[in-house]
């Protein structure tokens, strides 16, 4: 067995052993406190701080905007009237026409349905047209807004509550080149439409005119949450 | 064997009321120290059950074997090579070797 003097110069070295030991576990539990951990800690703190200040800043701009009720107050009105499709607009855009045949289905077909207009192919253009940038679009005169329908009624197609037969005139505003683009890719709306016999037109023209929305609102369900969306 | 398990145990408490705290560069020269001196204890271990244990040579090697770990790390640091490793390997195989003879040592009995 161990001599006695052995012994204890082993319990000497393991006393500094030990020392090393407690020392080394102390800085690995500091590394959390290392300047890479620090930092990362320190830039998050920063960045919550900037989306507080952030936050400050436009709800102070949200504040003038609203104390102040002349010029930028009206603006910020205008456009959210243009958006909500309460105010007639003209500008750069397309004529799109689509008509029936007549007669409508070729001799001898089974089924004459397919080769009239119905809300489908009047919702696939109007899909295109919205893809491809349109800012307000109008169907025989009726503004398209958000809670606008395009529906078949029996022998009509619905749109705003109000019945329609062909021939649909689609005006839309945007721009007309990749508007007319859009409608007239390979394999695309018009080419569809037109394997069913149905004719469409598409005439770009600098000063497209779209009435205003005429109906009115009315929100039986529907509240603004009242802490501003944030 | 009481006694070195006692001072290792004395050695922890110290290190860990010890007011100082050690800066993170070094934390790389203090793990191979103390591999080192781990190496040194088991071997001291060793030679105690072989009946060949020789104080002089225990207390100088286990203090030349830290620092020449450490200054071997803090050569490969300077000349850009990792002998940190090489350190660590080789106290690391003689650990288990020395571990290996002393769990023998007691098997035999």
């Amino acid at each position: 067995m161990l001599q006695k003097q052995g012994h204890f110069s082993i319990a000497l070295v393991c006393v500094v052993l030990g020392i090393m030991l407690a020392v080394q576990f102390r800085a690995t539990q500091d590394i959390r406190s290392s300047p890479k951990y620090q930092r990362v800690e320190d830039l998050t703190q920063r960045v919550i701080q900037m989306e507080k200040e952030r936050n400050a800043l436009l709800d102070q701009i949200r504040d003038l905007r609203q104390s102040n009720a002349g010029g930028a107050a009206s603006a910020e009105l205008e456009s959210v009237r243009m958006g909500a499709g309460l105010v007639p607009l003209r500008g750069a855009g397309v004529i799109v026409t689509v008509d029936d045949t007549k007669p409508a289905a070729p001799p001898r077909s089974n089924n004459p349905n397919l080769y009239l207009i119905k809300d489908e192919d009047l919702l696939k253009v109007l899909n295109e047209l919205r893809a491809a940038g349109a800012e307000a679009i109008s169907i025989n005169g009726q503004r398209l807004i958000a809670s606008s329908e395009v529906r078949s009624a029996g022998p009509y197609i619905s749109i705003n509550n109000t019945n329609f037969a062909a021939p649909f005139e689609i005006k839309a505003i945007g721009d007309p080149v990749t508007l007319e683009n859009a409608l007239k890719l390979r394999g695309g709306v018009i080419e569809t439409l037109q394997f069913w016999g149905i004719r469409i037109e598409v005439k770009q023209s600098a000063n497209v005119q779209i009435p205003a929305f005429k109906g009115t609102f009315r929100f039986n369900y529907a509240q603004p949450v009242q802490d501003g969306g944030k | 064997m009481i006694l070195p398990v006692v001072g290792l145990i004395i050695g922890l408490l110290i290190g860990t009321f010890l007011p100082v705290s050690m800066p993170m560069e070094y934390a790389k020269y203090l793990s191979v120290a103390l591999l080192a001196s781990l190496d040194t204890v088991f071997g001291g271990l060793r030679a105690g059950l072989e009946g060949k244990f020789d104080n002089l040579v225990f207390m100088t090697g286990f203090f030349t074997n830290a620092l020449l770990a450490a200054g071997l790390v803090y050569i490969g640091e300077r000349i850009g090579i990792d002998l940190y490793y090489v350190a660590l390997l080789a106290f690391g195989i003689r650990v288990f070797q020395n571990l290996a003879v002393i769990r023998h040592h007691f098997l035999r009995r």
